[in-house]
């Protein structure tokens, strides 16, 4: 979906998978998960800040990712998030998912 | 996890929540100050990037999961808010219910201690109390020789022991003598029993005996209140009866249970001699048995019938006609017509919580119908069917945990008024325990109820048409003809339910101040009674009693205000315990057994004129009727008639049908016949001996007062006593009327009982109609106002609201007649000496109902007088 600063919405769903991915990667707080979405997505994508807070605590409340407070390089207290051993799985399946959805929506696109 | 620790982490798991948040807004709004922003400025956007924090707080929330908790104690904080506005309301509310639970929670835990809960016996599920039975005492006890029988044989039931209650004198030098409640019970008694001692030991195998059974076992409560709980008692010599005996335990605390044989001060051995051994007419052995976990009981329920049958055969002139059994020894708490009064009482308490509920219903379904359009408001604005009920389910359940409060009050309040009124001679009374089943009871009854009667018009609004009420204005609240008619059903339930009980109770009332009240050949006004028990170590000899007596009578006759003094073995208002079979002389014998029993009291001389029993013929005992002069006899007039018909009994003569040498003695008199104010029916033959040939230790004392208040010689009674043996403990001293009243103080607890019950229900139905009918006022203002406009006079509308609420409870009242019939009915079968037919009764009882409906609806009839048309109709 195209906003008209140029910018993506995410679609439905996506977002545990890219915070999954990310957090797959390095351990993160949330403001740090933000800024690597932006980085990565090279600003293309909008994502909706504080949507991503419920979104992590869900994960946590299921297990996928456990937080830690710790001390930023700048000296301030932060929680960081770091991926489970069910949360590895999740992202499997779920990066599975996706691509195989994307084939089909793909495929569908290009023949019907 | 616990709720505390549950809302400690949700606290903790909050703030770091805002921590986090507060750190990302911080952050962004750094990186829009570094790219020029103000700082203002930066945080502003940093916020509005971020999106609404509350909003997002809230649905993290939801993300973990403990919103449930958060739910429920936001939804009792409503409530909490909810009731507060409306305080009467409450306070209305939680009054009903914990009333209505209350003399439901009372009568479970009367029920819960007296029948469910076991003895506090180990294994007391085994133990029995073993009856020789007769027609005249289903629960009765055994003579000596049967019981040496049946312990002789007890292998094919299990093992048995015996125990016997009588009044004993305690004396130490010092200290005024008093009467205890004493026992005498068998070595194995307490082992069957499963009790030891506290301090010292219980009775050994070989002290009960006759020459080593000078020993006492003190109950807990004696030992703490006469001897101040010291243990050095042990070992120490009291005495009993005048003899002395030696301490050698105190029993458990545990062992003074009401229930069973909490009343006992002390218990001394049970000795049997030869010649008592061989003994098998004087019964009063109580049996009690633990049964063989080995045989079932219809084995030894069967063994225990053989055997009595076997002995009633070979000793049919005493044992003709009795039969064995066994009871569980826990169902013998209350006697045989305790189920039948506890689900009475259950009942009746039912009753009441039928008309809480009612109420209960009535108000909330009154309050659900005033918040209809709010409801309808909600639901059109998008709130969720759990949304809706959830706050007033909260309500419920808030109004039930302080009703249930309330009801656990009146419990505790019930017990400690019961164990006030049933607290006896030496200190023991009715003490009713609570536990946790009371507490279970109190509070399940009252969510059950809260919440069924909440949920209802809960439900109820739901139901409603959204548009229809929505549409309807204020008057959101009339509801629908159906609810109307259902609400003034519950009115005529209520007074139905009310007239049960008031009637119920008015009957019993009367019934019981008739019987209570009764002094059928006999007076008491005037008379000042106390008994006594001569220590058998002074007074040894039928002689020494008699010189007590006379010296007595004297000393007594000449107090100033005193008519007249008897002394005798039994009062006329209480039961005589002593029966006796007799034969006439001249007539043939009758089959062993089947002689005619009379009740025997022995008596002075001038006893008939202090008691006023009038002699109908012949003459009362004098003073040549001593010890070795020849026996006489006085008979009632029931007796007379029946052995003699239209023959004058003066000169016949009887004998003891058990006596071993047959001793004739004339009949000298025909007294009236004496019937005692208990239920049951007593009225039997009765037979009177002189006292001075039969001396009697323990006896009753009666004087008769003239020109004084009886209780004002109660005084010079005890000092002229005193004087005449400062070592002998009055007992009971008091007016006659007093003593009468103290005696029936079951009957009174239960009168008062019934009362209560009764007032609670009348006054619960009368709020009940006053709250509809003013309800019914308040939302017919309009209609009242129209019919004012078009000529109607205040008169018309205030009878039009009055004629609504009485027909209600008219027909109420009527149907509740029925009700109130049977409970009667009910009561007579219990207590059959109680007479519970009356009209009148039932009569006024409708009145009074019909009164206070009428009040209940006069108050808001009244504001009819005051609508102003205009303004009732402007407000349209």
């Amino acid at each position: 979906m195209k906003s008209r600063r140029g910018k993506h919405e995410l679609l439905p769903g996506t977002l545990d998978l890219l915070v999954l991915r990310l957090l797959s990667r390095e351990e993160l707080h949330g403001w740090g998960i933000t800024n690597k979405l932006e980085l990565l997505s090279k600003s293309a994508l909008q994502v909706d800040e504080g949507s991503l807070y419920p979104a992590l605590y869900r994960m946590e409340e299921k297990g996928w990712i456990t937080a830690e407070w710790r001390v930023t390089e700048n000296n301030r207290r932060a929680k960081y998030y770091s991926l489970t051993k069910a949360g590895r799985r999740q992202l499997e399946t779920e990066t599975e998912n996706w691509h195989s959805m994307s084939a089909i929506i793909a495929q569908v696109l290009r023949e019907a | 996890m616990g709720l505390l620790s549950r809302l400690s982490r949700r606290r903790r798991l909050e703030a770091e929540m805002a921590e986090e948040m507060r750190f990302h807004l911080e952050q962004r709004a750094a990186d829009y100050a570094a790219d020029g922003m103000s700082e203002e400025e930066a945080r502003y956007a940093a916020r509005r990037r971020f999106g609404n924090l509350r909003s997002l707080q809230e649905s993290a929330r939801d993300a973990r999961g403990s919103r449930w908790l958060e739910l429920v104690l936001k939804d009792l904080r409503l409530a909490l808010r909810q009731l507060a506005k409306s305080p009467g309301f409450a306070l209305l509310a939680i009054v009903t219910l914990g009333l209505g639970i209350g003399a439901n929670t009372a009568m479970f835990n009367l029920v819960n201690d007296t029948m469910l809960r076991p003895l506090p016996y180990p294994e007391s599920g085994q133990l029995d109390a073993l009856y020789r039975a007769t027609a005249q005492d289903p629960d009765g006890s055994f003579s000596p020789a049967d019981f040496l029988d049946l312990q002789n044989e007890a292998a094919g039931y299990g093992e048995v022991a015996a125990y016997t209650m009588a009044d004993a004198s305690l004396s130490e030098p010092g200290r005024p003598a008093e009467i205890a409640e004493a026992a005498r019970a068998t070595a194995s008694f307490f082992p069957l029993l499963g009790v030891q001692a506290q301090l010292g030991r219980v009775f050994q195998t070989g002290e009960d005996v006759p020459g080593r059974d000078r020993i006492v076992l003190l109950s807990q409560r004696t030992w703490q209140r006469r001897f101040e709980g010291r243990p050095d008692v042990i070992g120490r010599t009291i005495r009993v009866d005048g003899e002395p005996h030696q301490v050698v335990g105190v029993l458990p605390a545990w062992f003074n249970d009401w229930r069973h044989l909490g009343n006992v001060d002390f218990f001394r051995p049970l000795a049997l001699d030869e010649r008592k051994s061989a003994d098998r007419r004087s019964l009063g052995l109580r049996v009690v048995g633990r049964h063989s976990s080995a045989r079932p009981r219809a084995e030894t329920d069967a063994f225990l019938a053989r055997l009595g049958a076997r002995l009633a055969a070979a000793h049919p002139e005493v044992n003709g006609g009795s039969t064995w059994h066994a009871v569980p020894l826990d169902s013998t708490v209350i006697g045989h017509d305790g189920p039948v009064m506890l689900s009475m009482l259950i009942g009746l308490s039912g009753l009441v919580l039928l008309i809480a509920c009612s109420n209960l219903a009535n108000f909330l379904l009154a309050r659900t119908m005033a918040r209809a359009r709010e409801f309808a408001l909600r639901s059109a604005l998008g709130a969720s069917r759990s949304q809706l009920l959830r706050p007033l389910i909260a309500e419920s359940l808030v109004l039930a945990l302080a009703g249930g409060a309330v009801a656990i009050l009146i419990a505790v309040w019930f017990n400690q008024w019961v164990a006030v009124r049933s607290v006896g001679d030496n200190g023991e009374g009715v003490v009713l325990g609570l536990n946790w089943a009371v507490f279970a009871w109190a509070f399940a009854a009252s969510l059950v109820t809260a919440l069924a009667f909440g949920a209802a018009p809960a439900l109820f609004a739901m139901r409603l048409n959204l548009n229809d009420t929505l549409k309807s204005g204020g008057r959101g609240s009339l509801g629908g003809r159906g609810h109307q008619r259902f609400r003034q059903a519950l009115i005529v339930g209520q007074f139905a339910l009310a007239m049960v009980l008031l009637a119920g109770a008015g009957l019993f009332l009367r019934g019981l101040n008739e019987l209570i009240s009764r002094r059928s050949g006999f007076e008491s006004a005037r008379l000042v009674t106390a008994s006594y028990l001569l220590p058998a170590a002074d007074y040894a000899t039928p002689e020494k009693i008699t010189e007590f007596h006379r010296r007595t009578i004297e000393r007594l006759g000449a107090l100033s205000g005193v008519a007249s003094v008897g002394i005798s073995s039994f009062t006329p208002f209480f039961h005589w315990a002593d029966t006796r079979k007799f034969v006439v002389e001249g007539r043939e014998r009758p089959e062993a057994g089947r002689e005619p029993a009379a009740l025997v009291n022995a008596v002075t001389p001038r006893y008939f004129e202090t008691v006023g029993t009038a002699l109908l013929s012949g003459r009362p005992f004098g003073e040549r009727d001593s010890g070795d002069a020849p026996r006489v006899y006085l008979v009632n007039q029931s007796m007379a008639r029946n052995l003699f018909g239209q023959e004058d009994p003066v000169g016949r003569r009887l004998a003891l049908a058990s006596g071993e040498a047959q001793t004739w003695g004339e009949i000298v008199g025909v007294a009236v016949d004496v019937q005692p104010p208990e239920p049951g029916e007593t009225l039997t033959f009765q037979v009177y001996v002189p006292m001075a040939q039969e001396p009697q230790r323990g006896s009753e004392l009666v004087v008769r007062s003239v020109g004084v208040e009886p209780s004002s010689l109660v005084a010079g009674v005890r000092a002229a006593m005193a004087e005449l043996d400062p070592d002998l403990p009055l007992r009971k001293l008091a007016s006659a009327d007093a003593r009468i009243l103290r005696a029936h103080y079951q009957l009174g607890v239960l009168r008062d009982m019934l009362l209560a019950f009764a007032l609670l229900g009348l006054g619960l139905a009368s709020i009940g109609i006053y709250g509809v009918i003013a309800r019914l006022m308040a939302q017919r203002t309009s209609e009242f106002a129209i019919r004012l406009a078009v000529g109607a006079t205040v008169a018309d509308v205030s009878r039009l609201v009055l004629t609504t609420g009485v027909r209600q409870a008219v027909a109420g009242s009527a149907l509740g007649l029925m009700g109130a019939i049977v409970v009667a009915r009910l009561i007579a079968g219990v207590y059959p000496g109680i007479r519970t037919d009356s009209p009148g009764i039932l009569f006024g009882t409708t009145l009074v109902l019909v009164a206070v409906a009428l009040l209940a609806c006069w108050i808001p009839a009244r504001r009819a007088a005051r609508i102003d048309a205009t303004l009732a109709l402007r407000a349209e």
